[in-house]
This record gives C-alpha cells, structure tokens and sequence, in this order.
C-alpha cells in the first residue's frame, strides 16, 4: 500500500534519489544532502512545534510503498512563502494606451516585479516517480497536502499558492530565462536554477529588473513561454486546477512558468472533505477517496475504495485503519478522489 | 547671403523647403496650415508680443536675390506648455559579489528634465546651397541674436539631432520600441510630433524606465548615435561649447546635445562693436555680424577686420545688415579657433 506520511531523517538517502530526478526548476528539490538533511530537519521540527499561526514551518511529505519500504514520492507545504526574506513573483498587468485624438487604443502587457504572494502558504517538491504519474496515487500525493492543511487551519495562510515549473527545451533551456532574467545574470536557465536550490531564490530575485517589463519589447518565444507548464509538471499543474486554483496572475520571475493562486477555504479537497467516524469491517465497493488521519506527526494519507453514504460513518479494512494508525471510532478526513 | 526673421511673403517658399526634407526634422512639417501658424508666431516673438514660453524665432538664410534657401530657428524655451519628454539614458547594474556577476544594463528614463531651456530648431539649408559659410552663417547666426537678446532664452541652449534611419527612413530605434506602443510608422510620428500633436505621446508611450536590454542590438547601438547626415552639424555645435549629457529624443535615439548659453563661443566671444566701411584686407577673418536689432534683424557673415574698436568691412557687406558706418554691429569670429577645437 501506498502511505503518505511526513518525511523522516531516515528518508534522507531515498529523498535524494527522488530529488535527483525530479526536472530542472524544482528547485525544491535540490540533489544535494546537505541541504535535504535540512529540509528534511525543518520539516521533522514543524510537525513538532506547537503553532497558532503560520510563521517559518515547512512540511515535508513521502509516499511510501509500505511493502518494499521505498519512496515513490514526495511533497511539501510551506506555511509562509517568503517568511523571512519576499517572495517574488511577476505579476501580469494590462496598462491601456489610448489616445482618443488618434483613435488608438493599446492594452500593453506588463511584468512587474511584486511581493504579493508573501506571507502566503507555498506548495512545493511535488514529485512521483513516473510510473505513478496520471495514477490515483499522484492525486494522493499532490492532494494529501491539502487534507493536512485542512485538519490543522491555524498552521496555513488564507491563501494558497504554487510555482509551476515552465517550459525550456531538451537542452534545459528556456526561452523566458533567455529574454528576461539572462540579461541580469550571464547565467544559463540551469545555472540559475541550480544557484536558487543552493543559495535562495530570493537571493537571486533580488537581481532581477525592479521595473516593470514590457512583454512587447519580448522576443516572440519568450512571450509564448509565458504562463507554459513544462511537461512533466503537467500533472501539478491539472491535479490543482482541478482544486480550484486559478492561473493567470501571476507567473515565475525565472522561466516564466504559471504561479498558481487560491483562497484556502476554497480549495476543493478542503471545501468538500469531510470529518466522519471510522469504523474497521469490510469497506465495500463504491469508488476512490482520499482518507487521511488528521493528526500531526503522524500523519497519514492513502487513497482507498470506499463505500461511503455522506452523514455516515465510513468502513475501513483492517489494512487501511492499520496504515492510518486509526482504530474503530476515530474520526478521519475523506474527500473524493 | 544674410539671415533674418520670417516673414508671412516667405510661405510658399517654407512649403517647398518642408517637402524637401523627408523624415526627421519634426519642426519643420510640410503642412501649410501649421507652417502659416508658425510664422504668424515667429512674426509675433520678433515684435516682442509672445512671452518666452510661446517665442519661435524662425529665421530664413535668402540670397542676395531675395531667394529663401534656409531656415533656422531658436525656440524661446520648450516644454511650458506641453509636456517635453527625453529619455535620460541612465544605467542599472546588477551585481553580486557572492555570485561572481557584474552587468551594467542602460535604462532610459522618460523625463522631461530639459524643460525651459531654450532650443536650436529646424535648421534646413536647400541641398544645392550647402557650400561654402551658408551652414554655419545659418546656423551659427542665432548665437549672435542670443547674445544680443539674452533675457529672451533660458540659462542653457538644447539642441536635438537627428538620430539614425536607414535609406527608407526606418529607424531601428523606433522599430524596436516606439511601434510596439503607436501601432504606426515612424514618419507618422514625425509628422504628429511635428504639427504639434503632442499629446500623444504622452497618452500613448510607456512609462516605465526601458531596460534597454529588451530592445534589438540594432536600436541598442544607436542610442544617442546621429543620423551620418547631422554628423557636420553636430560637431559644429560641439565645437561651440555642446555636449551630449545622456539625453535623447524619444522617437530615434537621436542625442539631445546642451549647452549653458552664457559659455557658448559664439555667444561668449562675441562684442558689440562700431562698424567701418572700409577694405577689410587679405588677411581679414571671416566674422559673422548682427545689425543688433530684432525686428529688423540682419545676420551675415563676411571678412572682417578688427581696428581700434571698430569693424571694418566692405560696402556691399554693410548694405547686406542695413548698417552704415558709425552703426552698432555685434561680431564673432565665424569659426572656432584652432586652440579651442583642441582644448
């Protein structure tokens, strides 16, 4: 069985593997030790706290094959998005040119630079290993997150946000970098990407142009790569519009890929998911959901066919309510897959 | 050949002058309402009726026949009453130490930084009189009047040149940023610019500073690059004391070149001085002379000679200023000595 469950130092060896293949761009995920030993710590030290409110916690997550023991997956949660430094983004602006002399009325597409998404939660380092992709279990694994934040509230932001990694070509380059952020730096997109993993991205943001960008003064690929997801964050990227989130406003200062954006309590696995009494026995056959135990350090989420009745207490094999740590009469958050 | 004010009779000479200049020189539309309009000003400034935000000098170069073959004009001061805009060509540097990255991006800035100062125009000599003293006697001519009238003109002299175009009358620099915003050619531009239509720009252009890094390495290179054709022009203002401070005009690049009026050579050296009809010599100098009068306005350039506080020149040079002997004349040296060119 597949579990998702929050990442332990244990995990640190298994991590790296996935991170080492997860694309250029998630920066997330850097292959590097060092800094997954970290992530991994800060995370471990999240879980633990006692919070109120979000402040500087990030969550980190596995999906775990319980049988081999192996990572198949993994993804994170960050409670504030640039909690101690800002948090950049382009925000896509119209600015309307008109002269009425001359009847010429031109909406002109800006860039600009902004800190609007600071302070908001961040979801980050969704990976599956490809098999996985297109499955239930990448829904578990991207989905699993929003069932965490929707059983602890006071530890997320009001709004959600995620950065989609956006196009370059086979050569891992891309056409927005090119345009934009190489004029400021004399790096390539994957030198970029790689120093925003090691150092911070803000560290670089910092860099880039404070005034607006004007997109016509842009080279026709570069426009085009804008608001693009690159291929193998196609299912990110579908997974969270089918959540809700809205696209469109505001796009990632590196490769010009989607910023994803929505109001928490207007997030569809946290809208619709539901609290109810467990019960172990047979669970029917019906269709799949997401069942995730509602605690804190020992969180855990699988996706499992049920047969549900809304304002009725749910039936879980023994298996299920084992891997949930959950016994009869605990309750546990479901939503549809 | 003399300089002098416009006249209302000069029209139809001005239109035919306007047409032969193709793109680029935005005062001078070949537009007979708007050319009749500014001569009435030009009339106006010259009896002293416009205040300095409205003066125009416009001043014709006409052969001893009476034949309009120039003109050349001094606006009283721009941008009082629109909006003057320029880009300040200013920099950015992006740098880090830690990372090892230094880049220095040019930004320009729109401003209208050079607003109320006073500006050297439309300056047009016909293709078959650019010979001998006629380029410089036209337009060196309105450093004398500035001289003689300071209290018209601001405290610093501007001067736009005409920025790079190919054959075609296409400007990189335009093609890579101004289209993008007008959605029209850039003699268009030239043209509404020219008739007065400023708003525009003000409605149409971005306003945000312009990484110039964002536009083609073709329209990077000719920021405040003239036009091969203004190159004469612009080393002549050099000489007289311009300087390009980073200023350039918002349509072609083209450098806004500025001077503080009091130490332009023309204007500095220049003296007041008693006219003699006499024979100026072998070895005279070339001066340009002013009958020091505004209405009636006379501007030449001839060999002249110093003697005791007057200058000597010959009969048919004082008939060209409408000067006798014992008049005033105010005179400078035509042309930039050597020690100054080198300085």
């Amino acid at each position: 069985m597949l579990v998702m469950r929050p990442a332990q130092m244990a995990d640190l060896a298994d991590v790296q593997r996935l991170a080492a293949d997860s694309p250029v761009g998630v920066t997330s995920l850097p292959d590097d030790a060092g800094r997954l030993g970290d992530k991994i710590a800060a995370s471990e030290a999240s879980f633990a706290a006692e919070v109120s409110f979000n402040g500087e916690e990030s969550y980190f997550f596995v999906l775990e094959d319980t049988e081999t023991g192996r990572l198949v997956g993994c993804s994170g949660v960050v409670a504030s998005a640039g909690y101690s430094e800002p948090f950049y983004s382009f925000r896509n602006e119209t600015f309307v040119h008109a002269s009425r002399s001359l009847s010429i009325h031109n909406k002109i597409h800006v860039l600009s630079l902004c800190h609007d998404l600071t302070g908001n939660s961040l979801l980050t380092s969704f990976y599956v290993e490809q098999p996985l992709v297109d499955s239930p279990w990448a829904e578990l694994n991207s989905r699993g997150r929003l069932l965490f934040v929707a059983s602890h509230p006071e530890r997320f932001a009001d709004a959600v946000v995620v950065e989609i990694v956006g196009h370059s070509d086979e050569q891992g380059d891309s056409p927005f970098w090119d345009a934009v952020g190489r004029n400021f730096f004399d790096l390539n997109y994957a030198e970029a990407e790689r120093l925003c993993g090691l150092k911070s991205r803000t560290f670089l943001a910092e860099l880039m142009p404070h005034y607006p960008i004007y997109v016509p003064l842009l080279p026709d690929e570069a426009q085009e790569a804008m608001g693009q997801v690159h291929p193998r964050a196609q299912i990110t990227f579908d997974i969270l519009m089918r959540e809700g989130f809205e696209t469109d406003h505001y796009i990632d200062i590196f490769d010009g890929g989607p910023t994803l954006h929505a109001r928490t309590s207007g997030i569809r696995s946290i809208a619709q998911s539901r609290v109810v009494p467990a019960r172990v026995g047979e669970p029917g056959k019906g269709r799949l959901y997401l069942v995730a135990n509602g605690q804190l350090q020992d969180f855990r989420a699988v996706v499992v066919e049920l047969d549900w009745v809304p304002g009725k207490p749910v039936s879980l094999s023994a298996d299920v309510a084992e891997a949930l740590g959950v016994g009869e009469g605990a309750s546990v958050r479901l939503v549809a897959v | 050949m003399i300089v002098r004010p416009v006249r209302s009779a000069d029209l139809p000479a001005l239109i035919d002058l306007a047409r032969s200049t193709g793109a680029g020189l935005t005062t001078l539309p070949a537009n007979e309402e708007r050319l009749a309009h500014r001569v009435g000003w030009a009339e106006k400034a010259f009896r002293g009726e416009a205040t300095r935000a409205d003066a125009d000098y416009l001043f014709v170069l006409e052969d001893d026949d009476g034949k309009v073959v120039g003109i050349s004009a001094v606006a009283g001061a721009v941008g009082l009453r629109e909006p003057w805009y320029n880009y300040r060509v200013g920099l950015t540097v992006s740098a880090s130490q830690e990372l090892n990255i230094y880049r220095e991006i040019p930004t320009l800035f729109l401003a209208n930084d050079l607003t109320g100062n006073s500006e050297l125009c439309s300056l047009f000599l016909q293709a078959d009189h650019r010979t001998g003293l006629n380029g410089r006697l036209l337009s060196k001519a309105r450093f004398l009047f500035i001289a003689e009238f300071p209290q018209l003109f601001g405290n610093k002299l501007i001067a736009e040149m005409r920025g790079m175009s190919d054959e075609h009358g296409r400007s990189p620099f335009w093609e890579s940023l101004g289209r993008h915003f007008f959605k029209m050619e850039f003699s268009r531009a030239d043209y509404l610019t020219g008739v007065g239509n400023k708003a525009f720009i003000a409605e149409l252009m971005p306003k945000f500073p312009l990484y110039t890094c964002f536009l083609s390495e073709e329209a990077r290179d000719i920021i405040g690059r003239v036009h091969p054709d203004t190159e004469p022009a612009l080393n002549m203002l050099k000489a007289e004391g311009f300087s390009y401070q980073g200023y350039v005009d918002i349509f072609d690049a083209g450098p806004a070149i500025e001077a503080e009026t009091n130490k332009i050579r023309a204007v500095r050296d220049s003296q007041a001085l008693v006219l003699a009809i006499g024979t100026p010599g072998d070895d005279a100098t070339t001066f340009l002379m002013h009958n020091r009068k505004r209405e009636e306005c006379r501007i030449t350039a001839a060999p002249a000679r110093l003697a005791a506080g007057t200058l000597v020149v010959d009969q048919a040079t004082a008939k060209r200023l409408q000067l006798k002997a014992g008049d005033q004349v105010r005179a400078v040296p035509l042309a930039v000595e050597n020690k100054e060119l080198s300085r």
